[in-house]
């Protein structure tokens, strides 16, 4: 029963795409698409959690918008191609035995985690960019441990699989002289038909290729004949199917009525050997060559709507992290200039609660070195000598833009207190919570020219939400470290 | 080709046993349960519910593509596709502005109307499309006497 049941489910699967070169390849790219958001995310994570020794580049000063942008892209590309992938492998999702020993068991365990994880990590950081959280759980520590869960259960995969995925890693050993996939039955694939496996088990092969009965018995069986037009009574060899039929009423003849076959989506299921032959008799192709070019143009089909999706969805949203996508960015999460000092926000100082504080006439920096300790108010700041810097804000979230900023050089400010060369600092911001009040900064930033307290922004005073009265603004840093609303900076080590 | 496949498998379940150190040090046992309900209900969505629906469409497409020329059956799939991938990004997009933004810069468009007009101009192509190829072979009938 529950045999008979899986048996139809593959049945009704069965195409010309769901096979293991199909998934070898889809699988290439979102193994490299995994492994790019694996490494930009861990990246991200040890510039925010930084080991004690660890120190950063600081230029190019646009690394870390390139690799979050890349990050951000990279796991928006994914969607479709690991619905692609997914959908390729999913006769494997109803194979019979469904378990065939604890080995298997095992690694159908270990498929479970890894599609249950992809699907959650790509989840939840998609809707993290869009600053919605309806999850039971917080964010950036699952989204950091289920990042090595993906990537482990990846390399455990590929190991499981590694004999099907040499097999079928090249095309030239994937398709016959026809285009048709060559079925290996040694290669030990699970998403095989069972027109297929019907054909590579010794006990009931015959000599002919395509058996006449590749359709199931029952309703399943119905179904997919009405899918194919073909009549419930399997044809006789010599009567044209139904597709011959319709296709010699039209101009374009047999010949198209067969490409027109092989062009849908899942086409697959044998067609019946008499409207091959009599397709194939027009066009003075065999049968094999037919059902090559049926299953080559499914495929071309397949992967066109693939690569349609991927760059639709990449082009209509990287416009938020770079500036050759900006003019098509229609979905983005961000709108490049739009804001105060023409860039966007995503803390403002009255979800920081600093609105009374950060605007109160009496405010100052205090700067602590080991000896010396001064305080500078906005005016004795710009007194100190200002600079200017251009510097990305590069958010996190994936969206990114350039912007110039004016304020005093930190290793200025660390002279004025006679700081020794290499120290490292600590922020603090007026903002009474936030997991971000507190930074701290390597020697690499704070002696950077370009690491600035910064005071203005695009040739305007700071606006409140972008830190007035001022901020921090460093070179090859993610968003959530350019404290905003600062109050103290201190020599730490 | 064995040694590479033990070293793969060993090393995988390494680094998912790091991954639920990370997890059970960093996150509290309440919210992994919470986690762990979104990790099978991801499970059951997909394999339940949008597995039979995508099997469905499939066989739909199939029957529909009997009737079609090839290359017109190309581009009607790969739109169909590219307008569910867009609606399954930008749907949540639409719940999460509607959810409420922390400010006006962040989701700053009305991605309802932006969703509409583009899922239209695919809609347009298709019939574009579908036009095209029930009309093409009345021409070259035309042309060929």
């Amino acid at each position: 029963m529950v045999r008979g049941l899986l048996l139809d489910a593959r049945s009704a699967m069965a195409s010309p795409n769901r096979n293991a070169r199909t998934a070898v390849v889809l699988g290439r790219l979102l193994g490299v698409a995994f492994l790019v958001c694996f490494a930009t995310g861990v990246y991200s994570y040890f510039l925010q959690q930084p080991l004690p020794w660890m120190r950063f580049p600081t230029r190019p000063a646009q690394l870390y918008q390139f690799t979050q942008g890349v990050h951000i892209t990279a796991g928006i590309a994914i969607i479709p191609l690991l619905l692609a992938k997914l959908n390729t492998v999913m006769p494997a999702l109803v194979q019979t035995p469904p378990v065939r020993g604890p080995l298997h068991l095992l690694e159908r365990l270990s498929i479970a985690v890894f599609v249950a994880s992809a699907i959650v990590q790509v989840t939840t950081g998609l809707l993290n960019t869009y600053q919605w959280y309806p999850w039971p759980f917080p964010f950036k520590q699952v989204h950091n441990a289920l990042a090595y869960v993906l990537i482990g259960s990846l390399v455990l995969h590929i190991g499981v699989k590694l004999r099907l995925i040499s097999r079928y890693w090249r095309k030239r050993d994937s398709y016959d002289e026809h285009g048709r996939f060559v079925v290996d039955p040694a290669a030990g694939s699970e998403l095989l038909s069972p027109s297929q496996e019907a054909r590579v088990d010794p006990a009931t092969s015959a000599p002919a290729p395509q058996a006449v009965a590749s359709y199931p018995r029952g309703i399943t069986g119905r179904v997919l004949r009405w899918v194919d037009g073909v009549p419930a009574v399997p044809a006789e060899p010599a009567v044209p199917a139904v597709p011959a039929d319709a296709a010699e009423t039209r101009p374009g003849g047999p010949d198209s009525a067969s490409a027109t076959r092989a062009a849908s989506a899942e086409p697959s299921l044998g067609m019946p050997q008499a409207g091959a032959a009599e397709a194939s008799r027009a066009s003075r192709a065999t049968p094999d060559a037919t059902d090559g070019r049926r299953e080559r143009i499914a495929r071309r089909g397949f992967f066109a709507g693939v690569t349609a999706a991927t760059v639709g969805v990449v082009a209509l949203t990287a416009g938020q992290s770079s500036t050759l996508a900006e003019p098509f960015n229609v979905f983005g999460a961000r709108q490049r200039h739009r804001g105060p000092n023409d860039l966007p926000v995503n803390r403002t100082a009255r979800a920081a609660g600093v609105l009374a504080t950060a605007t109160a006439a009496d405010w100052s920096l205090t700067v602590v070195g080991h000896d010396v300790v001064r305080t500078f108010s906005r005016a004795e700041l710009v007194a100190l000598g200002t600079a200017e810097a251009e510097l990305p804000i590069s958010c996190v979230e994936g969206w990114s833009q350039m912007a110039t900023w004016k304020g005093v050089r930190m290793r200025d400010l660390l002279g004025a207190v006679q700081a020794a060369p290499g120290s490292h600092v600590r922020v603090t911001s007026l903002e009474r919570h936030g997991g971000y009040r507190i930074m701290d900064m390597g020697p690499e930033y704070a002696e950077d020219p370009t690491t600035l307290v910064a005071l203005e922004l695009n040739g305007a005073t700071l606006d409140l939400d972008h830190g007035f009265p001022a901020r921090i603004i460093a070179p090859g840093r993610p968003g959530v470290l350019q404290t905003k609303w600062i109050e103290k900076i201190e020599v730490i080590a | 080709m064995r040694a590479a496949r033990i070293v793969l498998v060993v090393v995988g379940v390494l680094v998912i046993a790091f991954g639920a150190y990370v997890l059970v040090t960093t996150v509290r046992p309440n919210r992994i349960w919470g986690l762990a309900t979104w990790l099978l209900g991801a499970v059951i969505l997909h394999d339940a519910i949008l597995s039979p629906f995508v099997v469905g469409v499939g066989l739909l497409l199939r029957r529909t593509g009997r009737t079609l020329r090839a290359w017109a059956l190309v581009v009607v799939q790969a739109v169909v596709v590219l307008g569910s991938v867009l609606a399954l990004v930008v749907l949540p997009e639409i719940a999460a502005k509607a959810h409420g933004q922390k400010n006006p810069t962040v989701l700053p468009f009305d991605y309802g109307a932006r969703l509409l007009l583009v899922e239209g101009v695919l809609l347009l192509v298709v019939v574009a499309v579908l036009v095209v190829a029930a009309r093409r072979p009345a021409r070259v009938r035309a042309s060929t006497g």
